[in-house]
């Protein structure tokens, strides 16, 4: 039973990394109309954001992620402006671009940190228990770090004009600019935001996962799937899928094993798919 | 047609003509709606209607023509913009935000057109007839499907038209229902004076509403005047009764 328990934790901790993964993720779909394959790579230099900062500046752990906050963010807006903001109505031309986008990331810190896994451990060791049941004191902190950050986003979209009006713009992109919204007004700020999102993640996660050039590629794998899992756009939906995938995951590692956790995963998602095409929350397109 | 005196405020659609690719979706159309005017369109499926607003609002990019509002250009103009300069347009769906209630809808709507709350003040009487009044505080998406299309109409008067673009607003409507369509356009026209461009299938409602209409077939302009005349033309009714594919009027209808 504590065992259940440990590990049910250890899924609600990986859920809510998900959820700000996934969040940024559809909230990229939803308003842009855009499949960001860059996003694991915002992602990775989060994490080696957080990583320099920590290691090479000195600075405090807290600080080191908030700037890798900031420099996401920014990142993330100054490629929307700047680039995919030229062939935005372009489907192919922006998952080209994202792409390629994710490829130069890579590559760029792959150059500058080199192959292998650095030394970036989390600041805070020790493990709290209760009679049988373990969690350590690093994924409480990401845990409370991630549901604070998914709060502020629900606040965000849910609470604020700019927040209506990019979900109304997901909703429904054609009806908001026929009622006079200047629909591309927002568009480098959710991205920005997204992107964030991803490197905020990446900074908190890193340290207890792991830290590589490479790990961009499950991320967006894992985005993707819970995006897809919850419905193309959804907001309620990838914050479901994330705590289900995160929960499965955790559960199918301990009680399955090794690999049979991602298999069962997928497979799961597939047979959703089969029976609900648009994801759990996806939206019906209605016609008259 | 298109050497008149230049009227303030008309929208003019100028040898308009629109292809995707190979295939002419409408031919060298010209027509004019005065200020305060009243216009129907008619035409089978596929006869090019939808597209038309779809141009008209900005959304889509001529092959050849222009349209002007009052000498302005509008067509190939982003969406939003047309909008500002009173160039409205209403969708043959329902264009509601899902998840939204009504008055979040509403508020929605004079947000995006930058309107303040005194034309919600003014649409009252209409929300009022239409019952959406009663159902203020429910999300938009459990309403029922007329109760959903007349509350995107009045989003669009959110918006302050001079010109109403209406793409087939009594579609999907009950018969019992389709009054509302009667009470929105005399509403539109006399509480903001704007111009309307009304594309329609129910020849009734477009007989009780239009002074005059044109008729598209296969994209070209048939014949205009008087509803009444114009649909006794020999070639109108064969145009009707000839049949066209209908699903690429369906096809360029989506919007979402």
């Amino acid at each position: 039973m504590e065992g259940f328990i440990t590990t049910g934790l250890i899924g609600i901790s990986l859920g809510s990394q998900y959820t700000l993964l996934a969040l940024g993720f559809t909230l990229i779909f939803g308003i842009l109309g855009v499949v960001n394959f860059a996003h694991g790579g915002f992602y990775v230099m989060g994490g080696y954001v957080a990583y320099y900062c920590t290691s090479t500046l000195g600075m405090p752990y807290a600080v080191a992620v908030l700037v890798a906050l900031a420099a996401t963010a920014i990142l993330g807006w100054l490629f929307e402006a700047i680039v995919l903001e030229r062939v935005i109505d372009d489907h192919q031309a922006t998952l080209m671009v994202t792409m390629g986008f994710y490829l130069v990331m890579a590559t760029t810190i792959l150059m500058i940190f080199g192959a292998e896994s650095p030394q970036f451990s989390f600041p805070v060791s020790g493990v709290w228990r209760m009679g049988g049941v373990y969690f350590p004191y690093a994924n409480m902190i990401v845990l409370a770090a991630c549901l604070v950050a998914i709060a502020l986003v629900y606040w965000l979209v849910y609470r604020t004009n700019i927040g209506r009006g990019m979900r109304a713009m997901a909703e429904d992109r054609a009806v908001a600019s026929a009622l006079g919204m200047r629909t591309k007004a927002l568009f480098p700020f959710a991205f920005a935001l997204a992107t964030g999102l991803a490197g905020v993640t990446g900074a908190l996660v890193t340290p207890i996962l792991s830290l590589a050039p490479h790990v961009g590629d499950a991320t967006l794998a894992y985005s993707f799937l819970t995006v897809i899992l919850g419905g193309l756009g959804s907001v309620s939906g990838a914050t479901v899928a994330a705590f289900i995938v995160g929960l499965i995951e955790a559960y199918a590692a301990v009680y399955l094993g090794g690999s049979k956790g991602a298999l069962t995963l997928f497979a799961l998602v597939m047979v959703i798919l089969v029976v609900r095409p648009r994801g759990l929350f996806g939206r019906e397109v209605r016609r008259s | 047609m298109s050497f008149e005196n230049p009227s303030t405020g008309a929208l003019k659609a100028d040898h308009i003509s629109k292809a995707f690719g190979g295939l002419k979706v409408f031919n060298d159309v010209s027509f004019t709606l005065q200020p305060g005017g009243l216009l129907g369109v008619i035409g089978p499926n596929g006869a090019g209607k939808t597209t038309m607003i779809n141009i008209i609002s900005g959304r889509l990019r001529l092959s050849s023509g222009e349209v002007t509002l009052g000498g302005t250009r509008v067509d190939g103009r982003p969406v939003y913009e047309n909008t500002s300069r009173g160039l409205v347009r209403s969708f043959q769906q329902t264009a509601t935000f899902h998840g939204y209630t009504i008055e979040d809808n509403l508020l929605s709507a004079l947000r995006f057109s930058k309107s303040d709350l005194s034309i919600l003040e003014r649409l009252m009487p209409l929300l009022d007839q239409f019952g959406l009044k009663a159902n203020w505080g429910r999300n938009a998406e459990i309403l029922p499907y007329g109760l959903q299309k007349m509350l995107g109409l009045t989003m669009a008067l959110a918006a302050r038209p001079k010109m109403l673009l209406l793409d087939e607003p009594a579609a999907g409507l009950e018969k019992s229902e389709r009054d509302n369509i009667d009470t929105y356009v005399r509403f539109a026209r006399e509480e903001f004076g704007c111009g309307v461009l009304l594309v329609e299938h129910d020849m009734e409602l477009i007989k009780r509403l239009c002074p005059s209409i044109i008729v598209l077939d296969g994209g070209r302009l048939i014949a205009e005047g008087a509803p009444a005349e114009v649909l006794s033309y020999p070639h109108v009714i064969n145009a009707y009764l000839g049949g066209a594919d209908e699903n690429e009027e369906d096809a360029d209808a989506q919007h979402s």
